[in-house]
């Protein structure tokens, strides 16, 4: 039961950290940026090249995480930044469609068979006589930090008030004289950091494919919709409570651990509508 | 060239007409199999745009609707009945269930949470099929199916097939054109353009989307089950959530909010598909980028494009709101 336990809290701190960038974009523009996948996808796979050339799991990680970066500003500015405003459903087929080729980039570089990569710690824990990866709690932790992290950033920067006020309000803040697009190309781009982070820490508990982000982009979307729209201490308790949901479901019927994450979004969407 | 508004006029009246002659016209270069293929891809995508094109909705989880008429004929085959008409009304009736069940859910969203939402359940969907409904319906290896004749009607001749199919897009045409230009079909256009407003007229707009919502699952579950009886098997595949790609991408490229926009589309995607991938190896890419020149270049797809041509004026009645 403890490893169960431990399983959901570590799927739950990879999907918070892939959702925060979700739920910004959500929250702020009402887009799904289906890119986002791609981010996540693309920073795993740049991690398991540089663990090739005999770099330290950090250093590749790190690596994984700044390769990213112009990825997600050319994303943020030449395609949703330009759809936006025009069409929400055009600038979700744009994004989709750049996923759509970051993916068959990838197949076509690498192959489409599943890529193993090995735990980078390797030791285990043993609490109340279960033994447990120190690698999945590393995960727990690096995820409350983010938590904590990003709780100061919104809570005591400008820049984040900034942003939160307009999440809030956007007009109310433009009014004001702030350009809230620069303050939310920024964050975009923090949060595809941030998607990237999750893949690559994903990546040593399953295996790299191209198409692994479709899934998790799925559950991350259902993780931003039980959580609230826009709500960063929403999102957080939702990651958690999901990751809980497919490890306990996992645990008794392994096929069914996705389909109850989204059984589970249908029964708090009939009990608390969302009307956007 | 641009024709005059009487001839526009006449033309419109015989669209049916029309239609059914394209497909003919279709026949000798595509042959039998692939017409129908053709003809049943098109019923799909006149349902898919009933609620993209005209409520402006965009559904990233079609498939769902399109599996469910698929299998519903399927097991209606192998449990209830193998007349082929009772499998189409099954098929039918699986696709409005399933639309009322979600419907009040998904109906309420807009934009990008229509669009998962959808996505989610045909995931759960994908799911039941191929695992957890594994006895019924043959997970991933899929079922076959078989109909009996009815009267004259062979489904299993690809001759009979390719009439029944023709002559149910041809109906499908009929009721979706009659239903977006009648009132019902203003007040979702309406709701495309600014909800808000018509529920200050006093429309109760929910209900309105609901029945659209349900009229697009419905005749999606309709292509499905023609598809069975077409192939008479029915795979996983019918429901793939990954598969969602190709009807917007065929309603985009042929113009979306219009009927006639939407039959293009069906034909181009297919023509696509079907000849295209024997000298494109990277398929995905392809669409992608071309989706991204459909989204940014050439948004009112090919039908829009030759009605601009052909009938500039906007009360033309051919015409494609992208």
């Amino acid at each position: 039961v403890i490893g169960t336990i431990a399983y959901g809290l570590t799927i739950g701190g990879i999907f918070y950290i892939i959702s925060i960038g979700l739920s910004l974009t959500f929250g702020t523009m009402r887009i799904v940026n289906f890119a986002h996948a791609l981010v996540y996808t693309v920073g795993a796979y740049v991690l398991m090249v540089a663990l090739r050339s005999q770099i330290g799991f950090v250093a590749a990680a790190a690596i994984g995480i700044v390769a990213t970066i112009p990825l997600a500003w050319a994303v943020e500015r030449f395609v949703i930044r330009r759809l936006y405003g025009q069409s929400i459903d055009y600038a979700i087929i744009a994004t989709y469609a750049v996923l759509l080729i970051g993916v068959d980039g990838l197949k076509w570089l690498f192959g489409a068979t599943p890529i193993p990569l090995s735990d980078p710690i390797g030791k285990h824990l043993t609490v109340l006589g279960v033994a447990l990866p120190v690698y999945r709690l590393v995960i727990i932790a690096l995820a409350i930090a983010v938590f904590a992290g990003l709780e100061v950033f919104f809570r005591r920067t400008v820049v984040g008030k900034v942003v939160v006020a307009g999440l809030e309000d956007k007009e109310a803040v433009r009014s004001l004289g702030l350009s809230v697009d620069r303050y939310f190309s920024l964050v975009f781009v923090i949060g595809s950091a941030l998607a990237a982070l999750g893949g690559i820490l994903y990546a040593p508990i399953t295996t790299l494919h191209p198409y692994m982000g479709f899934h998790v982009l799925l559950l991350c979307f259902a993780v931003v919709l039980v959580g609230g729209l826009g709500s960063m201490r929403g999102t957080f308790v939702a990651a958690f409570a999901l990751g809980m949901v497919m490890a306990l479901t996992g645990r008794f019927w392994g096929p069914a651990a996705e389909t109850m994450v989204f059984a589970t979004m249908a029964v708090v969407l009939v009990v608390k509508p969302i009307e956007v | 060239m641009r024709l005059s508004q009487t001839t526009l006029h006449r033309l419109r009246r015989i669209d049916l007409l029309l239609v059914t002659a394209a497909f003919l016209a279709l026949l000798p270069l595509l042959g039998m199999q692939r017409t129908t293929d053709f003809i049943i891809f098109c019923v799909y995508v006149v349902a898919f745009d009933v609620l993209y094109g005209h409520m402006g909705r965009l559904s990233f989880g079609h498939m769902l609707y399109l599996g469910t008429g698929a299998y519903g004929a399927s097991l209606c085959a192998a449990h209830l009945s193998e007349n082929p008409f009772v499998a189409l009304a099954v098929a039918i009736s699986a696709g409005a269930a399933v639309g009322l069940l979600l419907g009040p859910i998904v109906v309420r969203t807009t934009g990008a949470c229509f669009a998962l939402i959808n996505l989610a359940f045909n995931m759960v969907g994908h799911f039941l099929v191929l695992i957890a409904f594994a006895h019924w319906t043959g997970g991933e290896d899929g079922a076959s199916a078989s109909f009996s004749k009815v009267g004259p009607l062979d489904v299993g001749d690809r001759q009979h097939m390719f009439v029944l199919a023709l002559a149910s897009l041809v109906g499908v045409v009929w009721l979706v054109r009659r239903l977006t230009g009648s009132p019902f079909g203003i007040l979702l256009r309406t709701v495309k353009e600014k909800e808000e407003r018509v529920g200050f007229l006093g429309y109760d707009t929910r209900r309105h989307k609901l029945l659209a919502f349900v009229v697009s699952t419905s005749l999606a579950a309709f292509a499905g089950g023609l598809s069975t009886l077409n192939y008479t098997y029915v795979t996983p595949s019918f429901m793939d959530p990954t598969r969602n790609v190709e009807v917007i991408f065929a309603s985009l490229i042929g113009g979306a909010g219009s009927v006639y926009g939407a039959l293009v589309g069906g034909v181009t995607y297919m023509t696509i598909s079907n000849f295209l991938p024997k000298y494109i190896e990277r398929w995905e890419m392809f669409l992608g980028i071309a989706l991204v020149i459909l989204v940014f270049r050439f948004r009112a797809g090919l039908w829009g494009w030759l009605v601009a041509r052909v009938a500039p004026r906007r009360d033309s009645g051919l015409g494609v709101q992208p």
